[in-house]
């Protein structure tokens, strides 16, 4: 079954969707779809901030750029910062209070790590273990050509307690994230060089023999090296095993044909030098992998949590927001500072507010995108260097059976993970534990 | 940071400090709580702890349920290390003890507080013991590319698609422990391999050979800058191009175009840039990718004097156009008015307004056309004042692969490769005055470039432009033949494969291929043989194979983990000479050498060692050593705000960077003693820097080495750009960063990380931003909480205060308060050091360094290069290596070269 389809710029800008209507499952061919051809998809997306956000006293002048809204419940304000999701309001729940405690003793910029993990690791210990993502993408990753897709600003893994990336295996292993948009395009939608489907099957199966063959080679030189080299060596033997299964999934996807994206409808050249269109960008990534079924588990981390290392940090400088970004949440707590941070959390979520959007505005089943695709946003620091009260979003899935249009506040002690069972029980997976959680957020279900 | 072992920093009392008093046995380490470590504990910390804490959580009242006199200080395995945790948090926020209970002074609480933090870090240390051994590594990106591009013969940017590398705790990206893999790694390993191979090993007969020359710059419709032409021309300055349009050309290969050219040079600029793209018209971009830079040199010539003013000069106001405007613009207006009055019908109304539009039309185009004219009449006279060539055209020589540019698609609308040149010397670091030279500054808000005749840029005058392609030195080219060489087992696939292997599996994992390595890849190949149309094609994705293998991938050093370390292999040995000096593969020679048999013989070993640091390739040691050792790559991560520095060109960063990469490789390439990274009486600055740092600029692009006198203010590491740009906020000097930074990398004694929930300073002080840097961190300090790290990492950094955020001298340090609005305080430099020492300023400090502080940085020196050359930190078993090498460093003088031969001979490096 052949079907291509374009999506440029133009047409989303008209509003969006509408030209290109089908279903995705429709398009998908249906041998790829039966196993989940009964529903539509579920999704999960969370996005990542470093260095908490503005944080003024009530009262004070500067209350409007305190990110968290006022009031309680169904009845709120939003400040300014959150300003930007006006629109999608009835898409929304914010939740103010949570975190995760076993973060609570960790340094104040090492907590990026586990945002999606909720691991307990301090002092010299460094043990992650698996991100909610991961664990959706090995249950339900066979349905889509990609199990997940893993983005950062920064790209590679990062370094222990500085991780560029939000998704760890399950073994507790960093994937990498991947940071140039071209290269992203290309992976998702790159029609992978000319050739005949025989021709690319040759090709596959000769790559499926020549990992069998670097397998058997590679268990023969294990039993020669030291310890501490075959706890290395373990990696790039799982690394091959991985890339077998992908290979023999990738000629179940062999005969249908990669969506075809028009890269002209993206700014696929966009770099980190511009933020506001690199952070787009990656949304525009997250959004067309939604479209096309190509994935349905995405995560972006943008910007890690170290001020010297992270790409991130030069961005709010970029904005002509004078300052790093490391700076201007430490100078939060100075005159005229809480202003300045909340001008940049607030273009973080005017961006957010982007992607939240262009899901709205596209249509599947007898709904939208959003209506199906979870999206978590949100920071391990509230002020900066403190790792209690996530400010957090939850968007999205109000077919799964989230109600919006609210704020949550709860006790400094509830744990976030309590919100990753539900996020995980409504992806279909019979989670009723993740890590350190003490229940499930019910609240927020309909 | 105050050491807590003894405040003598004998270099016994720092080995201390820094690993503690731990013996490591194979992989076994012994708690961190020997009797070293519990003597000091009962005789210095218990005290402590006794006074004011075991009241509450101790015999008697164990409050929070925590009891502290009976808890043992195991941190590596204790289960007790999360409570010591807990105690370390709560004394760094100041959360105990409570306020109402008895308070320890500064220096009791700093004897908790430290001995923690270094039990922390010990402990960490220890965890990640690898028994000092070196961990099976993986190569480094820049490793990888440099390897592939050796192996195949092939430049490319292999490493592309990879992703970016870990840094080790010690800042290395080259740490065994750190690399890591992943399934999308080996995915684009294969990727790689199969890609230069397709380029490697080629089919067919010999390809035609296009060649073309160009004298001309031909108008090509190209619509890039959106629809705007561009300025085509044979002189290039300022935005012109040269471009030609080849209809055919080659899609593989190798490709050299030649230009012919000299360059007009006015006194006061520097040598114009002579750059060279290719790329295609497609429908609404114009994809191009540069090839290449070369600088263009010739004489300076002063500026020709204008006489008096031309006899014919129209005066502005004589142009009809303007007329005509101020017509329309009238007319215009009147409909304008009409427009105004609603009554009018529907229809009326209509053609009033289409009318109005009309009009405007019109008169956008004439103004433009106006403004054309009047820009022409600017270039005519600047073209008077315009110097000219007064060198021979001489040649110079673009080389690259054709496939990694973007080509036409076969039957494209637009046909023919578009080759361009451009001068891209844009003047921005020359600042001539020049009277009479309108200096009109390009619009940025229009589209338009503005493509001005600028007497003051040096151009470029292109004679002709030679184009040939694919270029081979014989057919099949040499990288092909290094590969399928010539047998007389050709025309037996299957021997002629075992050979071909043999040799590629030889170079690509660096030790002569076993036939077990042979076998198993020639089984591959029978496999797949059947399954494809030719024997290239069979052998290309076998070669694919050996290039996933880990023995290419990692540099593995098979080893009995039971027994105690072995001696390298002669192939080992040169594997890790190759990767520690030029980052990339052993070539023959060193090959060859291990074939010998030779490189045990210490005379040997040190020509070898010598001969290699003299090789360019040792430039990739310089530059990825120092990039990790000293975190260049900082630069990147800084932006500068340009409310503060509105003339600084981003573009200055990657060559700050690389001046701190050939300031280090002048002092190793010529034997200078390694003390000139404190302080030097040269510095190694190219134009652009320069100009920068204001100092005398050199006509030329590359870095030279030029002599420095005190009021220069610039000599050593403390004072490059690379330095203190990345260790600033980009708005202003940081203090904090730079005294951790000097710590860190130049002594070696790295302070502790901050604690976790750190305060916030108080924001009801007196205005904090008002006060100079150095009384800021004064009321920092106030906080005890702060204090017991900053108080030893401060003064350091005060020290730099001169120097701004981009690196330059101030004497005042100046504020943006609001747009426009500055506030300036007078520069505070003056300090006093941990120890007591006064320093005022950056020289004060350099002469501190030198005179009390060789022995911290010819360690940490010592040090680095060590965990760089082995690939993974060092650990309590290196100590007296380390010790032996800072000794053998200072009695040659500092010598770095000495300093490599005397780490490659040593134990670490020599066993496995």
């Amino acid at each position: 079954m052949k079907k291509s389809w374009h999506l440029n710029r133009r047409t989303f800008l008209r509003g969006a969707g509408a030209a290109l209507a089908l279903p995705m499952l429709d398009c998908m061919g249906a041998s790829a779809a039966k196993s989940a051809a009964t529903e539509l998809p579920r999704r999960m997306c969370a996005v990542y901030f470093p260095f908490g956000v503005s944080l003024p006293k009530e009262g004070s002048e500067d209350a409007k750029w305190n990110w968290f809204p006022r009031g309680e419940g169904k009845d709120f304000q939003f400040t300014n910062t959150l300003q930007p999701l006006a629109p999608v309001k009835d898409d929304v729940t914010v939740i103010g209070g949570l975190s995760h405690p076993t973060g609570w003793k960790m340094g104040g910029h090492d907590t990026g790590d586990i945002f999606l993990t909720a691991a307990a690791f301090q002092g010299s210990r460094y043990q992650n273990s698996v991100s909610i993502d991961q664990l959706a993408a090995a249950a339900m990753g066979h349905q889509t050509r990609f199990p997940s897709l893993t983005l950062s600003s920064d790209g590679g893994v990062g370094e222990p307690t500085r991780s560029t990336t939000l998704s760890f295996s399950r073994r507790g292993r960093p994937i990498p994230a991947m940071a140039n948009p071209q290269q992203i395009f290309e992976r998702l939608f790159g029609q992978g060089g000319a050739g005949s489907a025989g021709d690319r099957r040759t090709r596959l199966q000769n790559t499926e023999s020549m990992l069998d063959s670097v397998l058997a080679d590679a268990r023969s030189l294990k039993g020669k090296l030291g310890t501490q080299d075959r706890k290395k060596f373990d990696e790039y033997l799982a690394s091959v095993r991985a890339i077998e299964q992908r290979v023999a999934r990738s000629q179940r996807w062999l005969d249908i044909p990669k969506p075809k994206v028009d890269a002209s409808s993206i700014a696929l050249e966009s770099t980190q030098d511009d933020p506001k269109e690199y952070i787009r960008t990656m949304y525009d990534l997250m959004f067309l992998s939604f479209q096309t079924d190509s994935t349905r588990i995405a995560t972006y981390m943008i910007g890690q949590v170290a001020g010297a290392t992270s790409i991130a940090n030069a961005f709010p400088a970029c904005l002509g927001l004078a300052g790093n970004w490391h700076g201007l949440a430490h100078g939060a707590g100075k005159k005229g500072g809480a202003e300045k941070l909340g001008r940049f959390d607030q273009f973080l979520v005017e961006q957010l507010a982007y992607f939240l959007d262009r899901l709205k505005n596209t249509s599947e089943g007898d709904g939208n995108l959003l209506d199906r695709t979870m999206v978590l946003y949100g920071s391990s620091n509230s002020r900066t260097h403190n790792n209690h009260n996530y400010p957090l979003v939850l968007a999205g899935g109000r077919k799964l059976g989230f109600k919006h249009g609210q704020y949550v506040k709860h006790r400094e002690q509830f744990p976030l993970s309590n919100l990753f069972v539900t996020m995980l029980q409504r992806m279909n997976l019979p989670v009723e534990q993740f890590a350190d959680s003490t229940g499930e957020m019910t609240e927020l279900l309909t | 940071m105050v050491r807590f072992w003894s405040s003598v920093a004998t270099v016994v009392a720092v080995c201390l400090a820094a690993y503690g008093p731990v013996s490591v046995a194979w992989g076994a380490p012994t708690p961190s709580a020997s009797a070293d470590a519990q003597r000091y504990f009962q005789t210095t910390v218990r005290p402590v702890l006794e006074t004011f804490c075991f009241g509450c959580h101790g015999p008697t009242k164990q409050k929070a349920k925590l009891r502290l006199d009976t808890l043992g200080i195991d941190l590596v395995r204790g289960p007790e290390a999360e409570t010591w945790h807990d105690v370390l948090n709560n004394l760094n926020v100041g959360d105990m003890p409570p306020e109402d209970a008895a308070a320890p002074s500064a220096a009791q609480r700093a004897i908790i507080v430290d001995w923690l933090t270094k039990e922390f870090e010990k402990a960490a240390k220890i965890k990640r013991s690898t028994g000092g051994r070196v961990v099976l590594r993986r190569l480094t990106r820049y490793e990888y590319n440099n390897t592939m591009r050796d192996l195949l013969g092939i430049d490319m940017d292999y490493a592309r698609d990879l992703p970016p590398e870990p840094t080790s705790p010690d800042g290395f990206k080259n740490n065994g422990s750190s690399l890591g893999m992943s399934p999308i790694q080996i995915e684009y390993y294969l990727a790689a391999a199969r890609l230069a191979l397709q380029r490697a090993i080629v089919t067919g007969p010999e390809p035609k050979v296009h060649r073309h020359l160009i004298t001309d710059s031909r108008e090509v419709t190209r619509s890039r800058n959106r629809g705007v032409k561009p300025y085509v021309t044979k002189r290039l300055q300022g935005g012109g191009e040269f471009v030609a349009k080849l209809r055919e050309f080659p899609r593989t290969g190798r490709f050299v175009v030649r230009v012919k050219a000299a360059a007009a040079i006015p006194v006061g600029s520097g040598y114009p840039l002579l750059s060279l793209s290719l790329g295609v018209r497609s429908d609404t971009q114009t994809p191009e990718e540069q090839s290449g830079v070369i600088e263009v040199p010739g004489r300076p010539q002063p500026l020709p004097q204008l006489g008096a003013a031309p006899a014919k000069q129209t005066p502005p106001n004589a142009d009809p156009r303007l007329e005509q405007l101020a017509d329309l613009d009238s007319r215009i207006e009147s409909l304008q008015k009409k427009l105004a009055d609603k009554s009018l019908p529907k229809t009326e109304q209509k053609k009033l307004s289409d009318e109005r539009r009309r009009l405007t039309r019109e008169r956008q185009k004439l103004d433009r056309a106006q403004r054309a004219e009047q820009q022409k009449r600017a270039d005519a006279a600047n073209e008077r004042r315009l110097v000219q060539p007064i060198d021979e055209p001489r040649v110079f020589e673009f080389t690259g692969q054709i496939d990694q540019f973007p080509l036409p698609g076969h039957n494209p609308k637009f046909p023919g490769l578009l080759v361009i040149l451009r001068n891209v010397y844009d003047g921005k670091h020359d600042t001539v005055e020049l009277p009479g030279v309108k200096q009109e500054e390009g619009n940025r808000s229009t589209k338009t470039p503005k493509f001005k005749v600028d007497p003051r840029l040096p151009a470029i005058h292109v004679e002709s432009v030679e184009f040939i392609g694919p270029v081979f030195d014989t057919w099949p080219p040499a990288h092909h033949k290094r590969i399928l060489f010539d047998s007389a087992l050709r025309d037996d696939e299957s021997a002629y494969a075992r050979v071909v292997l043999e040799r590629f599996i030889s170079r690509a994992f660096r030790r002569p291929a076993t036939t077990a390595d042979v076998d198993s890849k020639l089984a591959f190949f029978r496999k797949v043989r059947p399954k494809v149309a030719s024997f290239e094609a069979a052998i290309r994705e076998t070669l694919a194979m050996v290039l996933i293998s880990p023995q290419f991938l990692y540099l593995v050093e098979p080893s009995d983990p039971s027994k105690p370390a072995k001696r390298l292999s002669e192939y080992e040995l040169v594997s890790r000479l190759s990767y520690f000096l030029w980052s990339t593969t052993p070539d023959d020679t060193l090959t060859q050498l291990a074939a010998n048999g030779k490189l045990r013989q210490r005379q040997v070993l040190e020509q070898t060692i010598r001969k290699m640091i003299a090789d360019d390739r040792s430039n990739a040691f310089a530059k990825h050593f120092t990039d990790q050792w000293l975190g260049l790559a900082g630069v990147d991560r800084v932006a500068v705000n340009p409310e503060y520095y509105p003339d600084f060109d981003d573009r200055l960063k990657p060559q700050m960077r690389q001046e701190t990469h050939v300031f280090f490789k002048e002092i190793l390439r010529n034997d200078l003693s390694a003390l000139n990274l404190i302080d030097s009486d040269f510095v190694m600055v190219n134009r652009a820097l320069a100009q920068h740092y204001g100092l005398a600029k050199p006509l030329g692009h590359g870095f030279q080495r030029v002599a420095v006198k005190p009021q220069d203010r610039r000599g050593g590491l403390l004072t490059q750009g690379s330095i203190l740009l990345s260790n600033s906020t980009g708005e202003d000097a940081h203090a904090i960063r730079r005294g951790v930074w000097l710590l860190d990398r130049l002594l070696g004694d790295p302070p502790a990380p901050p604690p976790p929930d750190v305060p916030e300073l108080n924001p009801q002080e007196p205005d904090l931003a008002g006060l100079p840097t150095r009384k800021q961190l004064e009321l920092h300090r106030r906080k005890e909480a702060c204090n017991s790290c900053h108080r030893g990492i401060d003064p350091w950094g005060v020290a730099f205060e001169h120097y701004d955020a981009v690196g330059l001298w101030r004497d005042e340090v100046v504020r943006v308060v609001r747009k426009g609005q500055t506030r300036r305080s007078p520069v505070e430099a003056r300090s006093v050091l941990p120890g007591g020492h006064e320093v005022s300023g950056i020289d004060d400090l350099k002469t501190y360094l030198l005179r009390n502080e060789t022995d911290r940085f010819s360690r940490a020196l010592v040090e680095r290069l060590l965990a760089y050359s082995l690939g993974r930190s060092l650990e309590w078993s290196d100590e007296a290596t380390v010790k032996s090498l800072v000794t053998q460093f200072q009695k040659s003088d500092y010598r770095i070269s000495d300093l490599i031969v005397a780490i490659v001979a040593s134990e670490p490096f020599q066993h496995k």
